[in-house]
This record gives C-alpha cells, sequence and structure tokens, in this order.
C-alpha cells in the first residue's frame, strides 16, 4: 500500500498531532493467485499508555500509537481511539521503531547465473542478486532470530566470495520474499580475501590473490564496457566474449551504486578505501569492531561505516598460566571494543549499527547499551540503528521511525531501551503483534515474606527474594536479619567503589565474611520458573541449624495483575520428610532494607559490573596504542631536530670503513655530518656513545613477516598480479621482534610456490606506524619468481601434482611462454595508443607486471638452488633483455659465479642453510665468500622470523666460511642487500645523506655475544632497550589490572581468543612451500614457526 | 624442521616426496681417526678446563685416549708428538644436549629419516642403532667442536631412547659413548588452543587428568611387568614393557618433552608420583617453575637458544635470555640445537651458547652449558664435558674464542682419535676454488 507522497509529508509535519481522517480502501498488492478463503483480521490497533520514541530525539509520554493496515497512522498524545480499535493497553512499557540493520549475511543457494557467461572465478559473481535468489526458507531462519532481537529490516548480503553480489533489504516479517522485499540491488559487496584452508585447487587461494582477482575484475568490467560498445558500434571488430559478471559490475560501477567492503580488521579499512579511491567507488565500511585501533586514519576516510558490537567476552583466567597465555592485545581489546562505537562517532564517522558478527543477534541491545554505556550518546545509537540505516538504504519513507505512514515496526520494552534493566517484550513487525507477546508467566520478582500456614517450620518468617525470574532466574531463601545500620552500610559501598582497579585483597574481606558467615540463606539449586510456578532445592542446614540436608520448596503465582496484590502459595518439604506451608507476599520493606545482604556471590558480581559500566568513563585501563596490545605505541617515536651520537666506534660500510673515537650528527632523520669532536648543534638530542659500536640497520633481502596476504598465492603457475603490499600487517610481533635485533629494512616476498609468483614489498620497521607508512616508498617495485622443487611441486601430494610445470625443463619455458605474452601485450597496447581503433585492449594486471619486467621498470627476486637452473633462468632472461635483481638462496651459485657475474646478478643467499631438502645437498657455507670473491654483489637473508632477529651472526658467517673481510661481511647485511634492492642511494651504509637507520650494538656488531641496544630509523628510537624494559613493565601492570577487572566482571570466561579469527592472526607470515609441506594448524606454540622461504 | 620439533606436536602425516632412486649417493668420505698410538703434549695454549678455571700459556697431555696431565710445564714423553698450540684456545668437546644427527639425512626425502616408529608408544626402539656413522652431518657438525651429540627418537607419546654418541668411529657401536641415555616422551599438552586455525571451539574446554591417562597405565602395566619378570615368571616377552623396567626403577631418566607450566608442574608431579629421574627438555616456561624444578632437582635441557618466544607478548628476548634465569634461580641447565634443520645446523651450538652471553650468561657459564654441564646432565660427566686428568681425550684446539663466529677449530681428537675436519663442504669449496683458480675474474 502506497501513501501519496505529498500525505507521507505532510504526516512527517504534524507528527504528533492526531490523524485518523483518511483511510483507503483494502489494495491489491499482490500479483499471487488466491487459494482457498482469505483471511481479514482486524488489522486496526490502538496501543495506549507508553512511552513512545518515534524518532530518535522525540519521545511522547503516555502517549497513543495507531496502527492500520500494518503502518502507523497516527501517534500522539491526544489521538482518537476509532471504536473499532483493538486497544492494547502496554502502560508503563517503552516503544520505539523496529531496528534497521544493514549488516545482515545470508549464504546465496548455489550458482544460477548459466555457466556459459559466468565469470571463471565462482568469487566473481557480481550479477547475483539476493533479491532474485532469496527465498524466506532461507531467510526465515535468520529473520526469525533478527524479530526475536528487535531488528525488523534488513539489508541482506550474499556471505561469499570475493565480489560477492548484491543485498537486497527485507523486512523480517514472516512473510513470502515477494512481500518482505523493500528494495532489491541495494549495494554491490566486496570482500577483499579468501577464507583460509580453501584448497589450492582454485585461483586465488591467498588474501592478496583475492585483491588481485577483485581489482582485474573492476579493469575488465571498465574495459567490457569498451570493448562491447566498440563492437556493437565497428562492424569488422573480434566479438568480446559475452560475460553477466562484467556486464552487471561495469553497469553497477557506472551508475554509483554504493560498494560495501567486508573490512576484516581495522588494517582492511585502509585497504578496502584505497581500493575503493582507485575505481572511483562509492565505499562503505562493514566494519570489524576494531576500527578504534586505527581511528584517526579510519575517520579521515569519511566514510560510512556498519558497526558491529561484536564485543569479546574476557578470556578465561581461572589459573595463573591461563593468564600470561592471555595476550595483552586480547585484554585491551575486551576492554576497549565497546568504546568503538563512540569513538567513532565522537571523530565525527557515520556509523550504522549492525548485529553482524554475534552469535545471537539478542546480544545486539545489550551490546548496544554497553556502548551506551561507553560514551554512545543515546540519540546517536538510536539513530545508528533506525533513521540512519533507512536513510543509507533508501527506505527511510518507510522504515526507521514511528511517523505515520511508515510500517509498523515497533520494539516494546519493559524500560528506556538503554537501561540495564531493559527487557525486549515483544516486537511487532508491519502492525503483527508476536504470538508470543502473550505472556503466560508473570515476573516472581521480589522479595516474598512468608507467611506459616501450616504444618512444620522455623519460627521465625523467611523470606525468598527472587530475580530475573522470567528468564533463568535467581532465588535466595534467608532468614532475616536485624536491620543493618545504615553508616556501616555506607562504609561498605564506599570501599567497593574504590575506583583503584587494584586488585583487592581487602582489609574489609575478613569482616564480610564474617557476616556472611552469620548469614542464614541459601540460594536455591536446581531452580525452575515455569508457568507461574516455581521449584527448587533448598540447603535447610544454612537456615536452620536443627536441618541437615537438602530440602524442596515449590510455590505457585496467585494474583499477579497487581505486584502488591500478588501472593506465592507454596510449601517446603524439609530434610526429614515433614511439610510447611506458606503464602508469601512481596515485601516492599524487605526490598528498600535487604538491598546489600541479600545478594548472591553472581549478583555481587554483577553489580560490581554495573556499577563499573556506570562510572566507565574514568575507569577504563587500556591506553589507545598501535599495534594494540603489548609493545603498542601511542605514536611513533620523536624525530628531532639533531642528534648527536658522541664518541663511538662507526662501522660505516661505506669508503669510510671502520672509525673510532668519532661523532655522528643526525640532521632530520638524514645523515649529516661524521667526524671527530663534531659541534653540537644548539638543542641537540646527544647520546652518548661512547661504549658501544654502531652500524648501519641491518638489512633482510627476503622476508615474509609483516604481511598477511597469506604469502603464497599457490594456485596458478603465474600470479605475478598479487601485492604482498596490499597486506602489509603493521601489527606482526615480528617487527618489534626484529627492529630489536638491529634490523631496519625486509624485503618482504611472496612465497616460493610458483615459477613467477606475486609482487614483493620493501618495508621499513616502522613499528608503531600502520600500514602504509611502513612501506619503503622510494624502493623500486619487484616480483618474486621461483625455481626447483618448490615451483614443480616436488614436496607436494602427488594427487595435487598436475599444473603446468612439473619439471626444471617446464619451468624455462614457461617463462619463455610467459615473456612472449608480455611482448605482445605491449605490442597491442603501443597500436592502440597510437592508434585506438577497434577493439580496446583489456588490461590485464598479470601482464601489465610482465611488461613491466621486460621494460626493466620491476626487478625479479628469483629464489633457486641449483646450477642447471640458475643458469637456464639467465640465459631466458639474456635472450629477453632483462637483467635480473637478485638471485635468492642461490645456493649452488659458487658453481656459476663467473656466469652470474657476467649477467650482472646479485645473490642473496644463507649464510650457512643445507640438506633440508635434496636440492640443497649440495650447498656450502662458503658459497658467499666464493661469490664475492668473483665480484658479486652478496648479501645473507633470513626467510625466518627467528633468523631475522640476529643477521649480524650471520655476516660474522662469512668471515668464518671463506674469510671475508669483516667490514665486507657486514655490508652483506647493510649495504649490499640495499644495493640489490636498489635503496643503496638512501640506506645500508652511515654516509652523510642516508637516512638515518642505525643499529647500535654492545660490542661489535659481527660477535654473537654483543646485543643491540638500540635501534633508529629515519633518525627516530624504534627500539630501545631501556624504553622495552619500560614497556614491559607498562604492559604487566596493564595486563594484570585488566585481570582482575575480567574476574571482577563475573562475566563467563571463554576459552578461545577473541582474537582468533582475525585475519591478520590466521593466515601464516611464512613460506609454507618450501620443504616442510606441514600445517602448523595445531601448534598455537609459535616458537616453533619453522616454515621458511 | 627437527624430528623433535616434529615429535612435539605430533605430525604423524609429513608429506614427503619419495626420491628412492636417487639416495644412493648419501655418505661422507672423511676416514675414522685411528687410535691415539703415541702421547700427545698440547703445549703453551689457553685451557678452557670448565671443571676449574682458564690457565693461560698451560699444557695438556694425553695418552691412550684419556688426559693424563693438565698444567703448566709438563714434561714431554718419550716419543710423544708435541703440538704448540701457542696463542690458541684448547676445549673440551662440545656436547649438542639435542639433535637427530645420524638419524636424518635430508629432511624432506623421507627414505633418509629416521626418527619416528609408528604408533604412540614405543620405548622399546633405540636410536642408537639407525645412527648412520656416514651421514655428512656428521663431519659438518665436529668440523666446529662439537664432538658429541645427543640424538633423540621423536613422534608420538612415547618415543623411544635417545643415545649419546661421539661424531666420529667407522660404526655406530664405535660411536657409541653412552647408550640409552633417556626415555623420550612427549608431554601431553594441557588446556585449550586460544588462537590461530587450530583454536578450540567456543565450549571446550581443556580436560587435564584424561591425558595423562596413557602414561599412568604405561607406568602401572610396566611395575606389573616387572613384578613378573621380577618373579621369573614371563612366559612371552613384552618388549615395550621390558624397555620400561629401567625407568620405572628410576635408572634411566624420562626425558620429558614439555614447555608449558601447566605441562612442567604435571610432569613432575608425576615424575614424583612414580619416583622416576626426569630431565626436562624444551623447557620454554622453565623460568616460571625455577622453585619447582629446583627443589626437585630436574635438570632443563633448553631445547635451542635460536628460538621464538611462544606468546605474542613475550618479551622478545624470552629465551635468549631463558639460559642466564635458570642460572640465576639454581636451576641446572644445557644448551642444546634443536630447531629448523636438525641434525644440519648443529655445527651453530656454540652460537646459541654465545646468544645467552649477550642476554646475561657469563662465558665460562656458557661454555659450561655445551660441555661440562650438557655431561653432567646425561651422566656422562666422568669422559667428557671437561679437561681433567682421567678423563676422555675429546678436545679440540680453535684459534680464538670458540665463541665468537670467525673463530676456526684447527685439531681436535676424540678419546684420542685425531679427527678429520675436512666435510663435504670443505671439499666442495676446493672443488669450485679450482674452477675460479683456472679463469681470470669477469
Amino acid at each position: 500500500m502506497k501513501l501519496p507522497r505529498f500525505l507521507g509529508l505532510l504526516f512527517s509535519a504534524s507528527l504528533s498531532i492526531a490523524f485518523v481522517g483518511w483511510t483507503q480502501a483494502q489494495q491489491t498488492t499482490s500479483t499471487l493467485p488466491e487459494s482457498g478463503i482469505s483471511e481479514h483480521p482486524n488489522e486496526l490497533f490502538a496501543i495506549v499508555g507508553a512511552t513512545i520514541t518515534v524518532e530518535p530525539g522525540r519521545q511522547l509520554e503516555q502517549a497513543t500509537l495507531l496502527i492500520r493496515d500494518g503502518k502507523v497512522a497516527a501517534v500522539g498524545r491526544d489521538i482518537a481511539i476509532p471504536p473499532e480499535a483493538r486497544v492494547i493497553e502496554l502502560r508503563g512499557k517503552h516503544i520505539y521503531p523496529g531496528i534497521v540493520d544493514a549488516g545482515i549475511e545470508a549464504e546465496l543457494p548455489a550458482t544460477t547465473t548459466p555457466a556459459g557467461i559466468a565469470h571463471w572465478s565462482r568469487e566473481i559473481t557480481p550479477e547475483r542478486s539476493v533479491a532474485n535468489e532469496m527465498t524466506s526458507a532461507i531467510t526465515e531462519p535468520i529473520f526469525a532470530k533478527l524479530r526475536k532481537a528487535g531488528i525488523t529490516t534488513a539489508m541482506v548480503a550474499p556471505r561469499d566470495g570475493i565480489i560477492k553480489g548484491q543485498s537486497a533489504v527485507f523486512s523480517t516479517a514472516d512473510l513470502p520474499t515477494q512481500e518482505a522485499l523493500l528494495k532489491s540491488n541495494s549495494s554491490l559487496h566486496v570482500r577483499l580475501t579468501v577464507s583460509r584452508g580453501r584448497g589450492r585447487d582454485s585461483y586465488p587461494s591467498s588474501p592478496m590473490g583475492a585483491v588481485a582477482l577483485a581489482r582485474q575484475t573492476f579493469l575488465d568490467a571498465q574495459w567490457y564496457a569498451t570493448a562491447q560498445q566498440a563492437y556493437r558500434t565497428q562492424a569488422g571488430l573480434p566479438k568480446p566474449d559475452d560475460n553477466a559478471a562484467l556486464s552487471a559490475l561495469s553497469q553497477m560501477v557506472a551508475s554509483g551504486q554504493p560498494v560495501v567492503f567486508d573490512s576484516l580488521n581495522e588494517q582492511y579499512s585502509l585497504r578496502a578505501d584505497s581500493f575503493g579511491r582507485e575505481f572511483g567507488l562509492q565505499v562503505v565500511l562493514k566494519g570489524s569492531g576494531q576500527e578504534y585501533q586505527l581511528l584517526d586514519a579510519i575517520a579521515k576516510l569519511n566514510r560510512t561505516i556498519i558497526v558491529p558490537v561484536n564485543f569479546p567476552k574476557p578470556p578465561a583466567v581461572q589459573s595463573y598460566e591461563q593468564a600470561i597465555d592471555v595476550e595483552l592485545e586480547e585484554l585491551t581489546h575486551w576492554e576497549l571494543a565497546p568504546e568503538n562505537p563512540a569513538r567513532l562517532r565522537k571523530a565525527g564517522v557515520k556509523i550504522l549499527l549492525t548485529s553482524s558478527g554475534l552469535n545471537d543477534p539478542s546480544e545486539f541491545l545489550p551490546n548496544v547499551r554497553k556502548a551506551v554505556g561507553r560514551g554512545l550518546s543515546k540519540e546517536d545509537a538510536l539513530a545508528a540503528m533506525t533513521t540512519e540505516p533507512a536513510k543509507f538504504l533508501g527506505i527511510d519513507s518507510s522504515c526507521g521511525s514511528l511517523r505515520p505512514g511508515q510500517w509498523a515496526n515497533l520494539i516494546v520494552a519493559n524500560a528506556d531501551l538503554f537501561d540495564d534493566k531493559c527487557k525486549v517484550e515483544e516486537v511487532w513487525n508491519r502492525g503483527q503483534r508476536p504470538e508470543s507477546a502473550e505472556k503466560n508467566n508473570r515476573s516472581m520478582d521480589g522479595t516474598w515474606k512468608f507467611a506459616w500456614t501450616g504444618g512444620e517450620h522455623p519460627a521465625t518468617d523467611l523470606h525468598l527474594e527472587i530475580k530475573d525470574s522470567l528468564q533463568k532466574g535467581i532465588a535466595t531463601l534467608r532468614v532475616p536479619e536485624p536491620k543493618v545500620d545504615a553508616s556501616d552500610a555506607e562504609t561498605k559501598v564506599e570501599e567497593e567503589s574504590d575506583p583503584k582497579d587494584a586488585p583487592k585483597q581487602s582489609d574489609g574481606t575478613g569482616k564480610e565474611k564474617a557476616a556472611a558467615e552469620k548469614k542464614k540463606e541459601s540460594n536455591l539449586k536446581s531452580l525452575k520458573l515455569e508457568s507461574n510456578t516455581l521449584t527448587g532445592v533448598v540447603a535447610c542446614g544454612s537456615l536452620d541449624d536443627s536441618y541437615k540436608g537438602n530440602g524442596y520448596l515449590s510455590a505457585t503465582l496467585l494474583n499477579s495483575e497487581e505486584p502488591e496484590d500478588a501472593r506465592l502459595i507454596g510449601s517446603i518439604v524439609w530434610p526429614n520428610g515433614a511439610m510447611g506451608t506458606f503464602v508469601a507476599t512481596r515485601n516492599a520493606e524487605a526490598d528498600s532494607s535487604s538491598g546489600s545482604d541479600s545478594k548472591t556471590d553472581k549478583e555481587v558480581a554483577k553489580d560490581k559490573k554495573e556499577a563499573s559500566t556506570s562510572s566507565v568513563a574514568s575507569k577504563v585501563l587500556s591506553p589507545t596504542l598501535y599495534p594494540p596490545g603489548a609493545l603498542g605505541r601511542a605514536s611513533i617515536p620523536d624525530q628531532h631536530e639533531y642528534v648527536l651520537f658522541k664518541n663511538t666506534t662507526l662501522w660505516t660500510c661505506g669508503p669510510d670503513g671502520l672509525l673510532k673515537n668519532v661523532d655522528l650528527l643526525v640532521h632530520r632523520g638524514k645523515i649529516d655530518a661524521i667526524g671527530p669532536g663534531l659541534e653540537v648543534p644548539e638543542n641537540a638530542h646527544v647520546v652518548d656513545a661512547s661504549k658501544w659500536q654502531i652500524s648501519p640497520g641491518l638489512i633482510d633481502c627476503h622476508s615474509h613477516m609483516a604481511t598477511d596476504s597469506g604469502i603464497n598465492e599457490a594456485t596458478q603457475a603465474v600470479t605475478a598480479e598479487v601485492r604482498i603490499g596490499d597486506f602489509v600487517d603493521a601489527g606482526d610481533i615480528t617487527i618489534y621482534r626484529q627492529l630489536a635485533g638491529g634490523l631496519t629494512v625486509a624485503n618482504v616476498l611472496h612465497g616460493s610456490a610458483n615459477p613467477i609468483g606475486g609482487q614483493n614489498q620493501v618495508i621499513k620497521l616502522r613499528w608503531g606506524a600502520a600500514y602504509e607508512d611502513l612501506k619503503f616508498k622510494q624502493a623500486p617495485a619487484g616480483v618474486k619468481f621461483a625455481l626447483g622443487e618448490n615451483v614443480k611441486q616436488s614436496n607436494w601430494e602427488l594427487s595435487t601434482r598436475t599444473r603446468y610445470p612439473q619439471s626444471r625443463m617446464g619451468v624455462e619455458q614457461l617463462f619463455r611462454e610467459r615473456f612472449n605474452a608480455g611482448r605482445q601485450y605491449i605490442e597491442l597496447w603501443n597500436q592502440w595508443r597510437d592508434n585506438p581503433q577497434g577493439l580496446p585492449p583489456r588490461r590485464d594486471l598479470e601482464l601489465d607486471a610482465i611488461a613491466e619486467i621486460l621494460e626493466g621498470k620491476r626487478w625479479i627476486h628469483c629464489h633457486s638452488y641449483r646450477q642447471d637452473e640458475i643458469l637456464g633462468l639467465l640465459r631466458v632472461l639474456e635472450e629477453y633483455g632483462i637483467t635480473i635483481g637478485s638471485l635468492q638462496h642461490i645456493l649452488e651459485g659458487y658453481k656459476v659465479a663467473d656466469e652470474m657475474a657476467k649477467h650482472g646478478a646479485t645473490a642473496s643467499s644463507f649464510s650457512d642453510w643445507w640438506n633440508y631438502k635434496f636440492e640443497v645437498f649440495d650447498a656450502i657455507p662458503h658459497n658467499g665468500a666464493l661469490m664475492h670473491r668473483r665480484g658479486i654483489v652478496v648479501s645473507f637473508n633470513s626467510d625466518d622470523n627467528e633468523l631475522g632477529r640476529h643477521m649480524n651472526h650471520e655476516a660474522a658467517k662469512a668471515v668464518k666460511y671463506g674469510g671475508v673481510d669483516p667490514m665486507e661481511a657486514l655490508k652483506f647485511v647493510t649495504l649490499n642487500p640495499a644495493i640489490q634492492l636498489r635503496i643503496d642511494e638512501h640506506v645500508g651504509s652511515i654516509e652523510v645523506g642516508k637516512d638515518a637507520d642505525l643499529a647500535i650494538w654492545t660490542g661489535s656488531p659481527l660477535s654473537p655475544m654483543a646485543r643491540c641496544e638500540q635501534t633508529w630509523i629515519d633518525g627516530r628510537k624504534y627500539f630501545d632497550r631501556l624504553q622495552d624494559a619500560e614497556d614491559r613493565k607498562r604492559d604487566a601492570n596493564l595486563h594484570r589490572s585488566l585481570i582482575q577487572k575480567v574476574i571482577e566482571s563475573g562475566e563467563p570466561g571463554s576459552q578461545r581468543s577473541s582474537l582468533a579469527d582475525d585475519p591478520s592472526r590466521l593466515w601464516p607470515h611464512h613460506d609454507e612451500f618450501c620443504h616442510d609441506h606441514h600445517d602448523e594448524d595445531h601448534d598455537h606454540d609459535h616458537a616453533h614457526d619453522h616454515d621458511h622461504e | 624442521m627437527s624430528s623433535l620439533f616434529r615429535s612435539l606436536f605430533g605430525w604423524n602425516a609429513i608429506l614427503l616426496v619419495t626420491l628412492a632412486s636417487t639416495s644412493a649417493v648419501i655418505g661422507s668420505d672423511q676416514i675414522p681417526g685411528a687410535p691415539q698410538r703415541k702421547p700427545i703434549l698440547l703445549r703453551g695454549g689457553t685451557i678452557h678446563t670448565v671443571s676449574g678455571d682458564v690457565l693461560v700459556g698451560a699444557d695438556l697431555l694425553f695418552e691412550e685416549g684419556k688426559i693424563k696431565q693438565v698444567g703448566k710445564d709438563i714434561a714431554v714423553p718419550e716419543k710423544a708428538d708435541v703440538v704448540d698450540v701457542t696463542g690458541k684456545h684448547v676445549y673440551p668437546g662440545m656436547i649438542d644436549s639435542l639433535s637427530s644427527i645420524g638419524l636424518v639425512e635430508v629432511e624432506s626425502i623421507r627414505a633418509s629419516v629416521d626418527t619416528t616408529e609408528v604408533g604412540n608408544v614405543n620405548p622399546n626402539v633405540r636410536a642408537l642403532v639407525a645412527v648412520n656413522p656416514d651421514s655428512e652431518a656428521i663431519p659438518v657438525a665436529r668440523a666446529n667442536g662439537v664432538l658429541a651429540a645427543v640424538t633423540v627418537p621423536s613422534g608420538g607419546l612415547v618415543s623411544g631412547r635417545a643415545a649419546m654418541i661421539m661424531l666420529d668411529g667407522w660404526t655406530w657401536e664405535d660411536m657409541t659413548l653412552q647408550p640409552d641415555i633417556g626415555m623420550i616422551v612427549n608431554w601431553p599438552r594441557f588446556g585449550a588452543v586460544r588462537m590461530g586455525r587450530g583454536a578450540s571451539a567456543e565450549a571446550d574446554t581443556g580436560d587435564t587428568s584424561d591425558r595423562l591417562t596413557p602414561l599412568h597405565n604405561l607406568i602401572r602395566e610396566s611395575k606389573a611387568y616387572g613384578q613378573l619378570m621380577d618373579a621369573d615368571a614371563v612366559e612371552s616377552i613384552d618388549l615395550r614393557l621390558e624397555a620400561m623396567q629401567p625407568v620405572i626403577r628410576g635408572e634411566m631418566p624420562m626425558l620429558v618433552v614439555a614447555n608449558t607450566v601447566k605441562q612442567i608442574q604435571t610432569a613432575v608431579a608425576f615424575c614424583n608420583q612414580y619416583q622416576l629421574k626426569m630431565v626436562l627438555i624444551g623447557g620454554a616456561d622453565a623460568h616460571l617453575c625455577a622453585p619447582l624444578l629446583k627443589e626437585s632437582n630436574i635438570p632443563v635441557v633448553i631445547a635451542s637458544v635460536y628460538r621464538l618466544p611462544t606468546r605474542r607478548d613475550a618479551p622478545y628476548d624470552a629465551i635468549y635470555a631463558l639460559p642466564a634465569q635458570l642460572e640465576a634461580a639454581g636451576v641446572r641447565y644445557c644448551i642444546g640445537t634443536d630447531g629448523r634443520f636438525g641434525a644440519s645446523m648443529v655445527r651453530n651450538l656454540p652460537y646459541h651458547a654465545a646468544t645467552a652471553v649477550a642476554f646475561g650468561l657469563s662465558e665460562a657459564q656458557a661454555l659450561r652449558a655445551v660441555t661440562l654441564s650438557a655431561a653432567e646432565i646425561f651422566g656422562v660427566e666422568a669422559s667428557v664435558g671437561s679437561l681433567d686428568a682421567g678423563k676422555d681425550a675429546t678436545l679440540f684446539v680453535a684459534d680464538g674464542n670458540i665463541l665468537e663466529i670467525p673463530t676456526q677449530v684447527t685439531h681436535a681428537w676424540i678419546q684420542g682419535r685425531k679427527v678429520d675436519l675436512t666435510s663435504k663442504h670443505t671439499q666442495l669449496y676446493d672443488k669450485y676454488k679450482v674452477r675460479y683458480e683456472r679463469s681470470p675474474k669477469p
């Protein structure tokens, strides 16, 4: 039923004015054939007596809500109630508009797009539409839960895939899909990753592969539109393939439809934004709840965020070991997550709250309350789940408020929606009152005073306190005590609200305990509250010393219409079998006086929790650090105008060699001067380095840390389109650990699972910075190649061995094949640029990268072992005019050093690894020295999160095996890798003008007995052992305090970390595809993450 | 991946390719040392006795495979060979406390790996009999002064018996320093896995008691079998239970592979309950259990120093500093080279120890952790571990401090047999040096 638009406007202008003068005859709204006898119930309701919140900021007390045919007909205080209306008294109740949730996901049925024109990847399904494919059979199980939780309108997006398809908006009422549908093709949904463990058979199998595929697909969509256009308008052109996905996608992009990106953690928000900007998309972020961790950066994006309230449960900490197994980040996240919505709002972000991410939508409102308790204004909260999402979804003319003309979707609650006591009692959907709203049970809550009516009973009256009787319920039977002196009670309250969260071995404990011992009370066990009856087990001895053992209590509730008239009539069967009968009435006096002494442990804990949530602002312990958790930083370290290192020993790795008793001056992050007795500039930060030796920051030419890309896109033999740089993981603790070993730069490479792998990313170890800021901007582009056992899948299960190539012969041919394709691609584009006629060429990200290699703009870093394959690769490259960037591992480089030198190849080797697989049986530790002596630029790399912490030890092995001069050996982990990465203009040696990237040692950097004391990057002190000790103390204190808070919260603990599903924790940070073809699933002891390459 | 690593986490299915036809040529070219025929006097060196002081400008005399005398100005016996070690350092042979040397050749080739037997309880199997004396890893390790090693089976709950071998000899019998030095038991894990792909389900609570049931049963069965043996009433031999007898009598230590607090606590309690001798292997959390370990006099084999902290939030130097923490707490410990690539990386043993120096040990303590402490913990201190008269002449000479990486080992003897310090590596190095000597630098 549509209202004429002008009436809608009228309604909104006359909000609280009674309006019943206009009705419209029942119209047909369905094209379905009627079957049988149709139903026509009275659908005019008048809800009276409730406090009605029409929309955020507009609340009417004692108001009337008139509902006709499912829509709000009128709302206000003086509304004439038509005589036929079904009057429903909801006196004392609070009514709110039903919640609009823009974040629901559902699994689509098996694909319906005809295979003929579907995208080749089943991850790419933009043409799929929830509206077209959803049936109520799929939605009802989801919607039933949503309705119960007060969610009456839901945007449902497809759950799976990368470019997943289009969402639709539904009423969650139990209606046929065509009736429930409010809007089709609401937005496009994209998830820039894949789930782990999908297997290696289909591309993509890694997060970076997913991004690459998404990027390629958006490019393809652009090309598709122009190619189709060209084909239609020009005769004689080849026919571009028809493709439903690309066709749909190009139209969506052109129409400016919003694109919702699943942001699986805070870093994904930034990734999604970069991606969206690349293609000019209307980006909406579906958040993770971790946005507060990168608040400023995310706020700056100026994107609407669909924010979950998936606040974690605290960890289980029942033993010391359990406590130390809990990471600080888990604790800080537990503490801070409820502030995420408030912080986003305060930072000016437009948020839409969603129940997505909760185990059950019924947790939604309680968690929103938590968020409100933690600083989100009630008005913002309500708007973020009603009017704002309605506007975002373009359905605000019918949903999101209780203005006349809107669907009568409403929540009936027993209290203010944001009150902790609030319970959603009924949820109306399109004017339909839920059947369950007619309650069979009445509340038994209160303190009941027994009047014995017969049988055996103690001389004293008993009190029965019942709480939460409509839910699980708590009941305590007790012998009432003489009244507690008011001043005592007050003192106690003060003690308990001590603002310090220090663990309380309280001095008051003894006193309290004594008091508890005196108390005669019993919590009812096996309590059952159903159909207005109560049964439970009583520990009778604790009530009366003459009893030992348990008795049974049962009671029936009568006269419950008015709380003061209610009676509980029941009996207790004592342990001796005798029965006493009673009538109990609610005892107002006991209610008010027994407060503090009537509490169970659980309740005390709960009270404390309430106390702490109500005065939260002052009680939040966790600072906002990045990366979140232990060793996080409030900001990156300061850069002093001048830093002067006095009187030290410099291993320059430059033309000056070893300098003793000199000063080193750094100006704005760059090395400014070196020499003895330098003048101290004004305000210089002076570091007495007389006991130390300083080397350039160490550089690792082969690393897999700091990325949650998955490392390997291991499916296809060629994946040059995937980029490690899309997945910088600034929170990887390995960054800090290697920084502590003097490392400042790392070449983060794709793994070795395919002959042409993905694009690498050179980073600086700027621990505390986010995402892009770790990238070494001046480093030229590169790509991983690989040869030998890994790429021919020698150590994989036999069943997977069908991919080309399976031999070194095939590897060599594959390179030719791709280089030829790259040449052709370049040629094609050149022709098009000269003469843009005919079918436009398709941009292919894989061939883009190959073309860059052919044009000398992208350096190859090739995993290689055996001399035959090394030589084979170099010869192919030479044929195509390519000079290699570096040969990685290159453990038989010593056998073909002269051939490598002639090519101009550099070598990034392991110092002394050998024999872990067959192709390294001939590896020798003298490899580095031999190649060095033949004029090759040699580095030693780690390929390992542990080894990367002491690259200086590796350098020393060049001295040991083959007698390389110590300074030259140190260059193996400083200047030489810089040369190999083409960043030696900036880093790698201590020379005037270069970046002040320094490692400071307690002795010779070549001694394993020397320790790294400080590490500087860009003239900022990113690691300092003294600061590390301070930070450990800080973290330990915080950890302890938060554990106490968890215990005091009384919340049930979880055995599973709330971080367990964070994508940055799911993907390996090492190359799985070397010789160790194992799965580390059950290895949570990361000390043993030993895979490599 | 070391074999021990595998056993820690129970990967039973390591997927490896079989290169059956290519494994024929593995075997080192070095010739075992001949028995000592003449007395040898090392003259004028810096002698690291380990058991006592460092003697500068001192001599060491050994004869018929045993150390005769250590001190200044030792008279040259008749027909003795005198080796001038002026400016050089003399050390007892280093002992790797945890390796798979001899049991593994090429890690990824299944045919060359002999660390793991099928089944969960294998107390009867012995590492010793699978040691390949011609393994290429052996000359490589000893060339850096590692002259003895504990080599261990892995996998399952009870992996089998470890051996202490010398890194030279024609046969494994020649190489045996002490057979069957302990029973490897991989202690069950306790508690839920909080993080990662293997994280427990929400409701999963770690049940602790059940996990030890098989071990309780094994001990009980073994004792019952012992009663049969005592009564001479064994009708059919049970190889497993027979092998357990020295363990339950407290003669052979149980080498308990355990890293977490709960594992360590329960293992100590278990061994205490049954009065078993225990050596803790791994020990990442040993510092957290130091009073318990000290009180129970249980030594720790720190599996490796080059090792990542076991918890994300732990100090970055958690394992680097572990030796110093145990030292300070008065817990006995030694250091091994468990970790990636197992047998091939044994030669880096002194650098594990040196790293511990950077994080708090003294050099003397670090050296002891790879010599005498290891000998004591495995009960071979009567023959190796220090330079004292009466012990085996298992020692080496280096041109500098062995804890510094550039230092070269110049001579080594095992029980007085001079050992070959070349290896596959030096041979290939020498071979390819020739290639470059023949042509000018490009």
